[in-house]
């Protein structure tokens, strides 16, 4: 490599993209172009950088594997950023392969980074941890440390672990001022935002309070008994009964929850699991049985127990009973968790994240247009969703992860 | 021309806190190579660090048995050693295309990358004296006994030349393994060259082949 090529990487290693066009901007050799490209999607350019790291790839002879193979990472990057969740994993993999054949190490541990917060972002937190084996054991450049930290951190605010992700977040907090660079340390904090931001309310004997999710993960491991309406699953010591395809059952065992020790009325159940205005003698029978399949779900957790008026929960050992609510309770809230992170989403993307049909997004982004709390920006293929970011928005808990704990 | 394998017969590094080495000198005790925002001193006997001093170091790097060189985007620093203070500037020849530097006969010598030649040039000045012409992309540049010597790195390829400094003609080439590419050369003067080992980080030691043997031949 020449003397500016080396300037101009290593201003974007530090986080100066405009000192990086001061010595590259007026030339056209490829590996100009490559780091031009960089120097845009660090600036926020990132149509231009797009076309600026293909033509880049393009004018790298077909020798220079490495060097496409960089473009290649670079290009995944900007995929990422631009939430395109939909950009070929495989072409990422070949690259790092190329790389790791060449011995380039930063950029090999660059495209694992990459990898995991692609996955985290979908919400496949152990194959974003797999991603991440072994890195820390490597001394990274202290960006590359710092996003490494921030994904681990998002792992374990996924995973309800308060202590390592703010564990995670230290180490972050401190390669970022190692690096200097203030738009790492922005991220940072946005992160460490939503660790002091509620992450759920607690329902319990009538009364709601907002927990962090610090006192989230005490909660989850104690013997009480806590029916999960962030991600629709009743818990108890270990033990978990989702009930994610269940409406009916988590509204009835969630509407019990939050009288326990009363008990509920007929009435009130038919409304909360049928919306049901008045009860006729069909509605009391399809309770009974729904009640009937409950009881078999909670088996060895808690009884349903019937009553003069309804039905109440029964613990089969002395604890407590608690609703463990969103902060806010939306229709579509998973998908304002999702865009709470305030970047441009494609409805493909969000799809994806959420493990959803592309068109259950589209029908929640129409009410959530409708109702003003997302905007669209572009036509057709190009249109993205954005979301102002909401203070004390739902945002961790309602986000996809595995169910179960510990 | 004769044509062989390079012999690796040291390595040392990567280096902690420089992961990269663009370019590399030898003052006659140690190896000083440029990793970007410092220049390192390492010693050739057991490769531990000896000293660093803080200068924009992007490229090539030469000593002319009192001052350092050094190749800062598209300048060429003087710094005194003992200070670490910049004495003088010139521009680079190659206008930031520069790779290779090394110092000779009361001239510097800097390879330009991708238009693959070397300059001759005034080290007070700067002023381009004479343009030697090579066929591949030239990184390092060094002097030995009287013999021109520079590195190339193309299609991901390295190789040592020994080339004729009035017709560019390739006299003897040494290939390097694969994977090992070259980002820097100087000789210690005597049978071993010093050769920067770009993104790896590392500094190899490649054997000069032996003259007086060849010769008898």
């Amino acid at each position: 490599m020449d003397s500016l090529i080396t300037a101009a990487a290593h201003a974007l290693a530090g986080g100066d993209p405009l000192g990086a066009l001061n010595f590259v901007a007026l030339r056209n050799d490829a590996p100009a172009l490559a780091l031009r490209g960089i120097a845009m999607a660090q600036l926020g350019d990132l149509t231009r950088a797009k076309t600026l790291l293909k033509s880049a790839a393009r004018a790298f002879g077909a020798k220079e594997a490495m060097a496409r193979a960089r473009c290649a990472v670079a290009e995944a990057e900007i995929a990422l950023i631009s939430r395109n969740l939909t950009w070929p994993t495989k072409a990422l993999e070949r690259a790092r392969i190329t790389l790791e054949e060449h011995g380039d190490r930063a950029n090999v541990a660059y495209a694992r980074y990459l990898k995991a917060r692609r996955l985290l972002l979908v919400g496949r937190l152990r194959e974003a941890e797999e991603a991440l084996v072994g890195l820390e054991s490597i001394s990274l450049a202290p960006a590359l440390h710092t996003g490494c930290e921030l994904v681990s951190a998002g792992i374990a605010i996924r995973r309800i672990r308060a202590k390592a992700a703010r564990a995670a977040l230290a180490r972050a907090d401190e390669a970022a001022r190692m690096a200097a660079i203030p738009a790492l340390m922005a991220e940072v904090e946005a992160v460490a935002l939503v660790l002091d931001t509620p992450a759920a309310r607690l329902i319990t004997k009538g009364e709601a309070r907002p927990l962090l999710l610090d006192e989230v993960e005490p909660l989850l491991a104690s013997d009480a008994l806590v029916v999960d309406a962030c991600r629709f699953a009743v818990r108890c010591a270990g033990k978990v009964v989702p009930l994610e395809t269940r409406p009916v059952l988590f509204a009835l065992a969630r509407a019990l929850a939050e009288a326990w020790p009363a008990d509920v009325s007929r009435e009130t159940l038919l409304l909360r699991a049928f919306r049901a205005r008045y009860a006729d003698e069909s509605h009391r029978a399809r309770l009974r049985v729904e009640i009937g399949r409950l009881r078999k779900a909670l088996r060895g957790m808690a009884d349903v127990k019937a009553t003069a008026a309804g039905f109440r929960l029964a613990l089969n050992r002395t604890g407590e009973v608690v609703v463990l609510a969103p902060p806010v309770e939306e229709e579509h809230a998973s998908v304002l968790a999702l865009l709470a992170d305030g970047e441009s989403w494609s409805s493909t993307a969000l799809a994806l994240a959420l493990g959803v049909s592309q068109r259950t997004v589209q029908r929640a982004l129409e009410t959530l247009v409708e109702e003003g709390k997302v905007q669209a920006v572009g036509q057709a293929r190009a249109r993205r969703w954005m979301t102002p970011p909401v203070p004390g928005f739902p945002t961790t808990l309602l986000l996809p992860a595995p169910i179960s704990i510990g | 021309m004769k044509h062989s394998a390079a012999e690796i017969i040291n390595e040392y590094g990567p280096f902690p806190s420089a992961e990269q080495v663009h370019g590399l000198t030898y003052d006659g005790k140690h190896v000083w190579f440029a990793s970007g925002d410092r220049l390192n001193a390492i010693d050739p006997a057991d490769g531990k660090a000896f000293d660093s001093i803080e200068v924009p170091a992007h490229a090539g790097t030469a000593f002319d048995g009192e001052h350092l060189f050094q190749i800062a985007d598209s300048r060429i620093q003087k710094i005194d050693p003992k200070t670490g203070r910049v004495a003088s500037t010139i521009p680079a020849p190659g206008n930031g295309g520069d790779s290779g530097l090394a110092w000779a006969e009361g001239s510097l010598w800097v390879g330009e990358y991708r238009e693959r030649r070397i300059h001759q040039i005034d080290p007070e000045t700067g002023a381009v004296l004479r343009t030697i012409q090579s066929n591949r992309f030239v990184t390092g540049v060094t002097w030995v006994d009287g013999e021109l010597w520079h590195a190339t790195w193309e299609d991901e390829k390295s190789d040592l030349r020994h080339i004729d400094p009035d017709t560019g003609e390739t006299l003897e080439r040494l290939d390097m393994p694969a994977g090992t590419g070259i980002s820097g050369l100087e000789s210690d003067g005597h049978d071993r060259f010093f050769c920067g080992g770009g993104n790896s980080g590392k500094v190899r030691v490649v054997r000069r082949p032996n003259h007086a043997q060849a010769n008898r031949q």
